[in-house]
């Protein structure tokens, strides 16, 4: 048992740590605020270059071969860059199209060419193996030529061009593009029953990486500034005020992270607690991106609340993940309903 | 990344599964100092002569001389079979022993680690007085030099079960000049010395587990010194390293069985609209599946705490991150089990005795305060984990 990354398993990532913090730095997000698109193509081509979209895709397939431990050390990264862009339902959508052997769907993916967004489903509407039907909240799928839904049947994937007529919706995230589509009845193009392969719950992990990424990122932006910022004299991190602030944010990104590997693993390993470990992921990444990102605005002060500091967009992304596959409370209650985790 | 267990430590693991549910204590524990010593005592025994003791512990001093890994797997079962806490050994087997293997000369690993091991002594800590609390640095218990001994006068105070110790992991002051981490000399007392009075305190669970300890003159051969004389701080900040590293992993997975006796007492009980089960309750059954995730995510960050062990070979400052949030939930577990409970709470109960919540419930106020504060952790988390300024 070694529940930490090996040495090559940070290895894998570096690369891409690298990459984010060149081409796709968190002022982009503010730069494209007025584009249709959060991502520029160049920097899309850039990490399908890089391997990102084919990680945990087979080598047989074109991709690296690797499993959802180190695609969740990817997506944190990307969550401590709030990068923009459909990363989460693309994977995804890589994984499902392997698993129903479409290979021209998994290249075109790993190559960085078919984007794919997400779709929600609103209470009431449904999925199956043929149709979708009813109102879908649509994330960054307003670009990409499909969309992924995940239901608790099954993963589909749609066309986009099928959902009939699309309503952008401002977003509270300047680096996410939101939409709706309403009254919908739409032909599914592929679909994976949920019992052959969970997707759901490694979009859980995945979005559970994605909020570890920015829990962690808050706690780095605070520790550095109450170094730095100095009142009355001194810098404000001498004040247990905002020194015990920073500690709690210390150990909530450890424990987010903590859990993050152990459901990575327990999905990847197929413990039978893996779906408990998935959803208990998601909450306490959930809770532990939400209160960093808050304390992060207030260790900052004036700072903290303009639009030109960092802190917003983590507040703002928190608040996308945490209402994507399910927000506190529908896994809460699943939580207390499993089987006790073993 | 990985949660494998070998072939070898799967075998282990049902081993000390099996041995622990046939060897197990049976009979409840007493509430008598004497009788908590006798027992406590007794069940280290079994442990030692079933070769079950200090599983991680070198094979010369009688340990097992297995991994880190291989604890673990002791602790968890040790805290799956709902075992009762070391207590009355929780000093020698998890501070005062692991402080010795790493800083005591020969003789006095020769002398004092199988012992501890073989269940014949019990050790408390002298490091609190009634100045010197989170400030442990300030202490003020005096020892003089006098031949080829140290003469110690002062008071300890919250020296956990000193009552029925034998041997004493003991801070004195032993120089003024310099800074007040500079001075002080980490000493093995022998609690049986001349000069030593030890008077209980009662404590708010009802019980007496901790005591004041009065030093009148007592004489302390100067050989019982543990590293050099007046260089005791680095020796009595491994002990407290040891302290907040592993030595709480039986006790997290007993938080995580309590969790789970919680859920099946909420599907039993009458909730508070008083016709459905508490689980029914939208609040209650949040609540508990708050604490469910919170354990499970708990047990990763030990998990995690141990592999960085592993790697390194010593525990880290994270360990105070995972003394923190234990400590915090342990009490938020048992405020949990008195919402469930609603008025039957209000009978006590002994947190020895099964159902014993709300003696729990009152224990679960120490948790936060013994072993250094949360607030304590918090620092020690702001200065020496993420390198804020003091
Ligand atoms: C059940 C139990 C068993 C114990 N067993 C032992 C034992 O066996 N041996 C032993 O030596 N000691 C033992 N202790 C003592 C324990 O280590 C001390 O109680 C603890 O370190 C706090 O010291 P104090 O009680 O003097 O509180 P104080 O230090 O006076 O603290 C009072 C309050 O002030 C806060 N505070 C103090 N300084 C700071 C600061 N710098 N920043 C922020 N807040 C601060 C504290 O967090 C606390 O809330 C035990 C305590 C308990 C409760």
């Amino acid at each position: 048992m070694d529940l930490l990354p090996s040495a090559d398993q940070q290895d894998v990532v570096r690369a891409a740590a690298d990459f984010l913090a060149q081409e796709m730095p968190r002022d982009r997000i503010r730069q494209r605020e007025a584009e249709a698109s959060s991502v520029d193509a160049a920097a899309w081509t850039g990490c399908a270059d890089l391997g990102l979209f084919g990680l945990s895709v087979p080598e047989e397939l074109g991709g690296a071969g690797f499993g959802v431990e180190e695609e969740a050390l990817l997506f944190r990264e990307l969550g401590r860059h709030v990068a923009p862009g459909p990363f989460l339902s693309t994977v995804l959508a890589a994984q499902l199209a392997v698993a129903i052997g479409d290979a021209d769907l998994v290249a075109s993916i790993v190559a960085g060419k078919t984007t794919v967004g997400l779709a929600a489903l609103r209470a009431g509407s449904t999925v199956d193996e043929d149709r979708v039907r009813g109102d879908l909240d649509l994330i960054d799928a307003v670009e990409a030529p499909l969309v992924l839904l995940l239901g608790p049947a099954g993963a589909a994937l749609v066309e986009t061009g099928q959902l009939g007529a699309v309503q952008t919706v401002p977003s509270i995230d300047p680096g996410v593009r939101l939409a709706t589509a309403t009254g919908v009845d739409a032909p599914v193009s592929a679909w994976l029953p949920a019992a052959t392969r969970p997707l759901y719950l490694r979009g859980l992990v995945l979005a559970a990486a994605l909020l570890v990424g920015i829990a962690e990122a808050c706690r780095d932006a605070s520790t550095e500034y109450a170094k730095t910022r100095e009142q009355f004299g001194r810098p404000i991190g001498v004040n247990q005020a905002v020194k015990h602030r920073c500690a709690d944010m210390a150990v909530q990104a450890e424990l987010g992270m903590a859990q993050l590997y152990f459901a990575a693993v327990s999905l990847a390993s197929g413990r039978p607690d893996a779906e408990l470990q998935a959803r208990t992921a998601k909450v306490v990444a959930a809770h532990a991106a939400t209160v960093n990102a808050a304390s992060n605005v207030q260790v900052h002060g004036g700072m903290g609340y303009t639009w030109e500091n960092d802190a917003h967009l983590f507040v703002k992304r928190v608040e996308v993940l945490e209402n994507l596959l399910g927000g506190r409370t529908e896994h809460l209650a699943e939580i207390v309903a499993l089987p006790a985790p073993q | 990344m990985d949660l494998d267990f070998s072939a070898d430590q799967r075998d282990f693991r049902d081993q000390v599964r099996t041995w622990l549910h046939e060897n197990k204590p049976r009979d409840e524990r007493p509430r008598a100092a004497a009788g908590i010593r006798e027992y406590d005592l007794a069940w280290q025994r079994t442990q030692f002569e079933g070769g079950w003791a200090g599983i991680s512990w070198p094979t010369e001093y009688g340990g097992r001389g297995l991994s880190l890994i291989d604890q673990l797997i002791w602790f968890e079962e040790y805290g799956r079979a709902g075992l009762p806490s070391v207590d009355a050994n929780f000093v020698g087997l998890n501070h005062a022993g692991p402080t010795l293997m790493t800083r005591a000369r020969d003789e006095q690993k020769a002398q004092h680690l199988r012992p501890i091991l073989a269940g014949e002594v019990v050790w408390c800590q002298g490091f609190s007085e009634p100045g010197a609390g989170s400030d442990l640095a300030s202490l003020s218990a005096r020892a003089e030099i006098d031949g080829d001994e140290l003469v110690v006068s002062g008071q300890k105070i919250w020296t956990s079960f000193a009552h029925v110790a034998d041997w004493q992991e003991l801070l004195v002051r032993t120089s003024r000049t310099g800074s007040k981490h500079q001075g002080i000399t980490w000493v093995i007392c022998d609690m049986h010395s001349p000069g030593i009075d030890v008077r209980p305190i009662r404590t708010m669970d009802g019980e007496a587990e901790f005591c004041e300890v009065f030093y009148d003159e007592v004489r302390i051969p100067l050989s019982s010194v543990v590293g050099d004389v007046d260089q005791g701080w680095s020796v009595a900040m491994s002990t407290l390293s040891f302290e907040r590293g592993t030595a709480f992993t039986a006790g997290q997975v007993r938080l995580a069985s309590t969790v789970e006796q919680l859920i099946e007492l909420a599907r039993e009980r009458t909730g508070p609209d008083g016709r459905r089960p508490a689980i029914a309750d939208d609040e209650l059954a949040r609540r508990l599946a708050t604490a469910r995730a919170e354990v499970a995510a708990l047990r990763a960050m030990t998990y995690v705490g141990i592999s960085r062990s592993a790697r390194t070979g010593t525990p880290g400052p994270e360990g105070s991150i995972v003394k923190l949030y234990y400590s915090e939930m342990v009490k938020q577990v048992a405020r949990l089990a008195m919402d469930i409970l609603g008025p039957d709470g209000l009978r006590y109960v002994s947190r020895w005795i099964p159902g014993g919540w709300s003696g729990n419930y009152l224990y679960s106020y120490s948790q936060t305060i013994g072993g250094g504060t949360s607030e304590v952790q918090r620092n020690i988390i702001g200065d020496r984990i993420l390198g804020l300024p003091r």
